[in-house]
């Protein structure tokens, strides 16, 4: 995500700018605007001046982008989720078995949070608070991540399937756990999550033995 | 009620009146009970006072007389559920005098059938408290850490315990959270107490191992049937 310094106002007059790209950069602008002011003041307090102010547009261009405050911070939500997905999955590529990739994923997100506490606030506490459509998209982008948890299950030896709802409850317990964390004011403690965080993940897979050997290595 | 001037003597027709103090208790009950549901069906943010006084039917007096704000009848609901809830979960751990699994599977055998039967306060405590202010935040993780003390012995069962994750029971505890809250999020309270096989397996497992905590899940399941 973008900060202040690429995110400057654009200058007056001729800049050579199609009006696409700078349609496309007023949006960039409002979304970071909303990021910087949901920081300072929580989701629910904002204002779309907050967010004009910050991002230095028209109120008018804000409605000719987001329909509502809401609208706006989903675009900000969906713009950190498709980020981290992106990093999760580079991470993982350079991992050759199914362990090593989700801990070099988890790694990698923990590491996120832990440099931009504000974008872990967004998208870990205050989009819980958001409204009932962000918390469900909230919840729909963390079960998008049950299929990647899944495919441990090709690891567990014995014949007995584990319970339906583990992956759930396992990224539930993960996700609940960070954002307790990041509501306590404590973002950049959490890569230290990371032995507890893979332990838990590959615990129901690999057995808590190797769970804790692999975790802690 | 005061007997009209004159009439002192004869008694008031219809059922006994009720005592100021009942009354008032009443007034308090719907206002809390519009409050749950209201911020169940729309979220805090979205939930006005004028709302809560006409789904309570009361007058903007009533409510005043009681609660200051939005947040207060909030903050005095989040109170009592969270009190009857542990009240109602710790009975049902304690009464159970078999083993620890046994225990904790009585307790969140509680705690499911606590929700399902009043998902509107369960989710507005749950689901929208984080949402609702620090103080409202503050409470909702307090009312989490409560749980703790009926987990942590756990530990004296695993030969490994000293290898535990001090955040295990905190993991735990937000694991169980979390799936309560997506079924009360989806509108399925129905679906709540057939969790208890699974949700038992989560909370065991990483005491006890996977075959004991899967024993002690089916022996659930086949008790609930």
């Amino acid at each position: 995500m973008a900060d202040e310094e690429t995110l400057g106002p654009l200058p007056a007059g001729r800049h050579g700018f199609t009006r696409e790209q700078v349609e496309h950069n007023q949006r960039e602008r409002l979304i970071a605007g909303l990021a910087t002011a949901v920081a300072e003041r929580g989701y629910t307090a904002v204002t779309i001046t907050d967010i004009t102010k910050g991002a230095r547009v028209s109120r008018r261009v804000f409605y000719a982008n987001f329909e509502s405050k809401e609208e706006c911070f989903l675009a900000a939500f969906e713009v950190v989720v498709g980020h981290i997905c992106e990093l999760a999955a580079a991470a993982g590529e350079g991992a050759e078995d199914w362990p090593g990739r989700a801990i070099a994923a988890s790694r990698t997100v923990l590491a996120f949070f832990a440099a931009e506490p504000d974008l872990a606030r967004l998208c870990l506490v205050e989009s819980q608070s958001a409204g009932p459509a962000v918390s469900a998209r909230f919840h729909e982008a963390v079960h998008d991540v049950v299929p990647y948890l899944e495919q441990g299950r090709a690891e567990r030896q014995g014949a007995r399937e584990l319970p339906p709802t583990t992956e759930e409850s396992t990224l539930g317990a993960l996700v609940m756990l960070a954002s307790r964390k990041v509501a306590a004011g404590e973002a950049e403690k959490l890569e230290e999550l990371l032995p507890d965080f893979a332990e838990f993940i590959l615990a129901p897979y690999l057995g808590a033995e190797e769970a804790t050997r692999l975790a802690q290595s | 009620m005061r007997a009209l001037p004159g009439k002192a003597s004869r008694q008031p027709p219809g059922p006994e009146p009720v005592s100021r103090a009942a009354a008032a208790a009443d007034q308090r009950r719907r206002i809390l009970e519009a409050t749950a549901e209201l911020i169940a069906e729309q979220g805090y943010v979205n939930t006005t006072i004028e709302q809560i006084v006409r789904r309570a039917r009361i007058g903007y007096a009533t409510f005043y007389k009681h609660y200051v704000d939005k947040q207060e009848a909030f903050l005095a609901l989040m109170d009592a559920a969270v009190e009857r809830t542990v009240y109602v979960v710790e009975e049902a751990y304690d009464r159970e005098d078999g083993p620890w699994p046994d225990k904790v599977g009585a307790g969140l055998g509680a705690l499911l059938q606590q929700c399902a039967a009043h998902p509107a306060v369960a989710r507005a405590c749950l689901v929208e408290a984080p949402t609702a202010g620090p103080e409202a935040a503050a409470r909702h993780e307090a009312a989490l850490k409560r749980f703790e003390p009926l987990l942590r012995p756990g530990r004296e069962l695993n030969p490994r315990s000293d290898r535990l994750p001090d955040t295990l029971e905190d993991t735990l505890v937000g694991g169980v959270l979390w799936v309560i809250n997506q079924r009360l999020i989806a509108g399925e309270e129905a679906k709540l107490r057939a969790l208890l096989p699974e949700a038992l397996e989560f909370l065991l497992r990483p005491y006890v191992g996977e075959d004991v905590a899967a024993r002690e899940a089916g022996g659930a399941e086949a008790a609930s049937a």
